[in-house]
């Protein structure tokens, strides 16, 4: 095990599938010199900019280009570098890459990683905050997994690379410095497995991404008045482990949920949905979700924290699912 | 064909120049103290470009900028109080602190909007301009953007719907690029356009452009006064590229003082350039254009050295305003997201 | 010769077959026809290898067929069988036949640009000589997609030929109203690519252009656009009754039409006799016949295929 940012485990298990696999490309803008970020830093050294390959600003191409790669068999792994940004580049996302395998009746794989940050932190504004990992589980084809830590964010990126469909590689800006202990060497973890991150018998708190963090620490404050919640990561939202939930609820009969992104038409209410069809008899309480009020991302720091779902707010969600009004 | 300046005038624009570059220093140093303030870029080597070319627009013209969009806002005659309030997050802001430094825009300005995506204010320039000779105005809409700009496609729809229709758009180019890898020697400006020049994409489309030393008042006001011409004679688009060498501070997220505060004095006293950055000060449009002023004795150097230590002090005042001006109330996030 | 004469027959023949179908509503869908433009599809894939891929838009079945897709699972793919080539999942603008380098059609006007550029980056990634060619229309031309894909194709130097069939209309309105351009391929020559405009009714000329173009590529000399002057002497779409054109120019371009000039040409020349150029034919009716009569027998696909092939593996 070694201890490492998020940011370090994506360039990890970057390098790690570069080296492994020839096939694979990280395409990009700014990729080969590091990225914004740093996610790719180093990369364009080590395998040349052949296969690290920087980009003009041109979204749709790159998603074009990325998804007739792969339709040649290539695994190209690009990075679109804002969510907001991917607006330009949805045709090619949704109207090919998600569906040139079934279109093309099998014939075609798609093997394509898009990793692509998004969320609230810094300022950034309304075209650099948005959490939108709702427009792409609407759409048959895509996989869909968002890692709410270091290992999650280098086990599920290898995974994605190494799929023969579209995965999106969803990444929280906020959590790009934070730390954890990451495996060493390979690691993968299945796409369509949720993480129980904290066993409780009072409650499920399904949290997303860097709701994760939170919820913990709702987790925390809440057993010391006598509340115990459990803490589960769905980590993918596309193929959704929604047994994991289910079999959870079977012991709580209570579900919260809670996501970063804005309420409305939101994941939360396509779980809050098959989890009533699959465990309504489960359940003694409401269900309750949790994410940011439906308005765009205010930039100014006081309002950007009204903005995000945070401790208090799930806090106050979950006692009212457990004790009542 | 382009007026002179008149004395008063020329010392306008020194002033809109000169208010540009404090106000961004006085920027950094105020994110540098620790103030919290998001990613923001700089218009520090272009001010030039924004404050000549602005200074021309009639008062029902209309702007779309991008990401750089402070001296714009500036140039238009915005109020540094509020700008920096907005950029600071705070309710005097222009936009209540909704906008932030990327989305600032004031609306009774002419200002359609900042879009901080590459590419997104060009067509919303175009839409202006559509509603312009729609409504059969008299106006202009000027759109101001980056080279990054001719990579993305919308740049091309946009640009064939203005030349089709012959929208009263001028289309700004800033190319803060100029100077970078390859192109002395003829080649591409960037990695990422394979033309050699960058008014080429625009040839096609039948849109007449030209490329201007972006520090060159006169040569901005040239070209921009006769593309405003054919735009209100309904002679339609025009494509500028505006050249700049890009600033050394302007780093992607946090600019940094690198070079240091300007000292407009640079312009008499080469000397006191710092050794490392002679080659940028030799081409920066604010101290060529002192220097223009104090050789053509349109000012002398206690004019100058006063209208600075103005500038300065005006915005000292603005931004302790703004410092100091209360934060929205946290409610107000849901307020104004539909009309 | 011949092959190209014989080429160009199937394509009208199964349109024609395919127009008739879908008036006894035996296809379906929004069918785009290419008769009148089966010389590019015809002149251009003779020029190509098998090896070479293809991707193209939504009047793809000329550019399938002379690819060398089975006509027979087109026919079934438009009527909706378990046969066709995409088990009836995808329809006349989704083709898809990878084996036979037809990579894929798309039904987004502009979309099948880009994709090719990816196409074009594997071709040159994979070192094996092989090119990537794309058809669009002159409509295409205005769409972002195809500015950016221009850019990155001439900046990577990706083994690509732009293949604008440019039939002077995009659905119901003509280029000039689209564009103050009426020759696209002046936006290749920004990026420095190749291009050539041609006579898109004159097979020889479209096979010399692509043969050209292709063999640049293959050098390592990067993208080449070709631009093909042609005209669909059908609607739009099959029921477009195009009332939007002069009766006098769908009929001079009739005297264009790409297959009785050019077998007239061969007949001149003495390359073939009358006799011969009617047996092309005919042979080309028959072969279209037999695979429409062998893909109506086609079976249904089972109604749980449509949750199957979501996900790959
Ligand atoms: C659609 C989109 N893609 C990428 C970005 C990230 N980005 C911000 S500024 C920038 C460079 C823009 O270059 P240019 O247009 O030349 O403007 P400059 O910053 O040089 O003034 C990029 C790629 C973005 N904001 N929007
Ligand atoms: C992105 C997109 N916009 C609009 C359409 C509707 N549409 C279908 S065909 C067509 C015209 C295309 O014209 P052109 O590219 O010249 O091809 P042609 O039909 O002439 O072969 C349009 C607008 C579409 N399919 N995709
Ligand atoms: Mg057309």
């Amino acid at each position: 095990m070694a201890e490492l940012t998020y940011i370090e485990a994506i360039n990890s298990a970057l390098r790690e599938e570069l080296a492994r696999d020839r096939g694979v490309y990280v395409i990009g803008e700014d990729v080969a010199l590091g990225g914004p970020f740093g996610a790719t830093k180093g990369l364009a050294a080590e395998f040349g900019e052949r296969r690290v390959v920087n980009t003009p600003i041109s979204e749709g191409a790159i998603m074009g280009l990325a998804t007739g790669a792969a339709a040649m068999g290539l695994r190209p792994v690009i990075e679109v570098m804002f969510v907001d940004f991917i607006t330009l580049a949805m045709d090619q996302l949704v109207n090919h890459a998600a569906k040139l395998h079934y279109m093309s009746g099998g014939q075609l794989g798609i093997p394509l990683t898009v990793r692509v940050q998004q969320g609230a932190a810094g300022n950034g504004g309304a075209q650099h905050s948005q959490s939108l990992e709702a427009w792409f589980i609407h759409v048959p084809g895509l996989k869909v997994v968002m890692p709410s830590n270091p290992a999650d964010a280098k086990g599920l990126l290898t995974a994605a690379i190494r799929d023969d469909s579209p995965v999106i590689c969803i990444e929280h800006r906020a959590l790009y410095w934070t730390r954890g202990e990451v495996p060493d060497g390979e690691h993968t973890i299945p796409i369509g497995r949720a993480a129980l991150r904290r066993p409780g018998k009072d409650v499920t708190l399904v949290a997303t991404s860097r709701m994760v963090e939170v919820a913990l620490e709702v987790a925390g404050t809440l057993a010391n008045e006598g509340i115990e919640v459990e803490v589960i990561d769905p980590r993918s939202l596309l193929p959704l482990d929604l047994d994991t939930i289910t079999a959870s609820l079977r012991k709580t009969g209570r579900l919260v949920i809670a996501h970063e992104a804005v309420e409305g038409a939101g994941f939360g209410a396509e779980l809050l949905a098959q989890v009533q069809e699959a465990a309504f008899d489960y359940l003694d309480a409401p269900i309750a979700r949790v994410g940011a009020p439906f308005a765009p991302v205010p930039a100014s720091p006081v309002l950007e924290q009204a903005f995000v779902p945070g401790a208090e707010r799930l806090a106050g969600a979950v006692r009212k699912v457990v004790l009542g009004a | 064909m382009t007026s002179e300046l008149n004395q008063q005038e020329a010392m306008e624009l020194l002033r809109t120049m000169l208010l540009i570059r404090r106000f961004e220093e006085g920027l950094i140093q105020t994110q540098k103290s620790g103030i919290s303030i998001g990613h923001f870029h700089v218009y520090i080597g272009q001010e030039c470009t924004g404050a000549a070319a602005i200074a021309l627009l009639e008062p029902q013209d209309k702007i779309a900028t991008t990401h750089r969009n402070h001296g714009h806002l500036l140039a238009r005659g915005a109020d540094p109080r509020r700008l920096y309030a907005e950029i600071l997050g705070k309710a005097a802001g222009y936009n209540k602190g909704k906008g932030g430094t990327l989305h600032a825009t004031v609306a009774g300005l002419g200002f359609l909007s900042t879009s901080a995506l590459v590419g997104g204010a060009v067509p919303l320039a175009v839409g202006a301009g559509f509603a312009a000779k729609q409504l059969g105005e008299r106006c202009v809409s000027v759109g101001f953007f980056g080279d990054g700009v001719l990579e993305e496609g919308v740049f091309f729809e946009s640009l064939n719907m203005a030349s089709l229709w012959k929208l009263p758009v001028v289309f700004m180019c800033e190319n803060n690029s100029a100077g970078a890898l390859g192109q002395s020697a003829g080649e591409y400006p960037g990695s990422t356009i394979a033309t050699k020049q960058l008014i080429d994409v625009v040839a096609p489309f039948g849109v007449p452009a030209s490329a201007v030393d972006g520090g060159d008042p006169r040569a901005v006001r040239d070209v921009t006064q006769q593309a405003l011409a054919r735009a209100r004679n309904g002679g339609g688009p025009t494509f500028i590229e505006a050249r700049t060498v890009r600033w050394p501070g302007s780093r992607p997220l946090w600019p940094e003082l690198s070079t240091g505060e300007t000292d407009v004095a640079f312009a008499w006293e080469p000397d006191r350039i710092p050794m490392a950055h002679r080659d940028w000060f030799a081409n920066d449009g604010l101290i060529r254009y002192v220097r223009q002023l104090f050789d053509a004795k349109l000012a002398n150097t206690k004019e100058i050295l006063a209208l600075d230590a103005t500038v300065r002090a005006d915005l000292a005042k603005a931004m302790r305003f703004a410092i100091e001006a209360p934060y929205p109330d946290p409610a107000s996030a849901l307020d104004d997201v539909f009309a | 010769m011949l092959r190209l004469l014989r080429t160009m027959w199937t394509i009208r023949a199964f349109e024609e077959k395919v127009s008739e179908l879908f008036g006894r509503r035996e296809v379906h869908g929004l069918l785009h026809l290419s008769i009148g433009q089966e010389a590019v599809a015809a002149g251009a894939c003779a020029a190509l290898r098998t090896t070479d891929r293809v991707v193209s838009g939504h009047r793809p079945h000329g550019h399938a067929i002379a690819k060398g897709v089975d006509i027979a699972s087109l026919f079934a793919e438009l009527a909706g069988r378990e046969t066709g080539c995409c088990r009836g999942k995808g329809g006349s603008m989704h083709l898809a036949a990878p084996t036979t380098g037809f990579v894929t059609a798309t039904g987004i006007v502009g979309g099948n640009v880009a994709l090719a550029l990816g196409v074009a980056f594997a071709c040159k990634e994979r070192e094996k000589q092989e090119v990537a060619a794309v058809f669009f229309g002159d409509g295409a031309g205005q769409s972002g997609a195809f500015h950016e894909s221009l850019n990155i194709a001439a900046l990577w130097k990706l083994p690509l030929l732009f293949i604008c069939e440019n039939n002077g209309y995009a659905e119901f309105t003509p280029l000039s109203a689209h564009t103050p351009i009426s020759q696209l391929a002046r936006h290749a020559e920004t990026y420095g690519i190749p291009s050539a405009t041609v006579d898109g009714n004159d097979v020889l000329a479209v096979r010399t252009a692509i043969s050209d173009a292709a063999a640049r590529a293959r050098a390592g000399g990067g993208p080449s656009f070709i631009e093909c002057m042609t005209y669909r002497l059908r609607g739009h779409y099959e029921g477009d009754p195009a009332k939007y054109r002069e009766l006098s120019e769908l009929s001079d371009w009739k005297t264009k039409d790409p297959i009785r000039r050019f077998a007239a040409t061969l007949v001149k020349k003495g390359t073939c006799t009358h006799e011969q150029m009617r047996a092309v034919e005919a042979e080309a009716r028959a072969s279209v016949e037999a695979a429409a009569q062998k893909a109506s027998t086609g079976a249904w696909p089972s109604v749980d295929e449509v949750t199957t092939l979501v996900y790959a593996g």
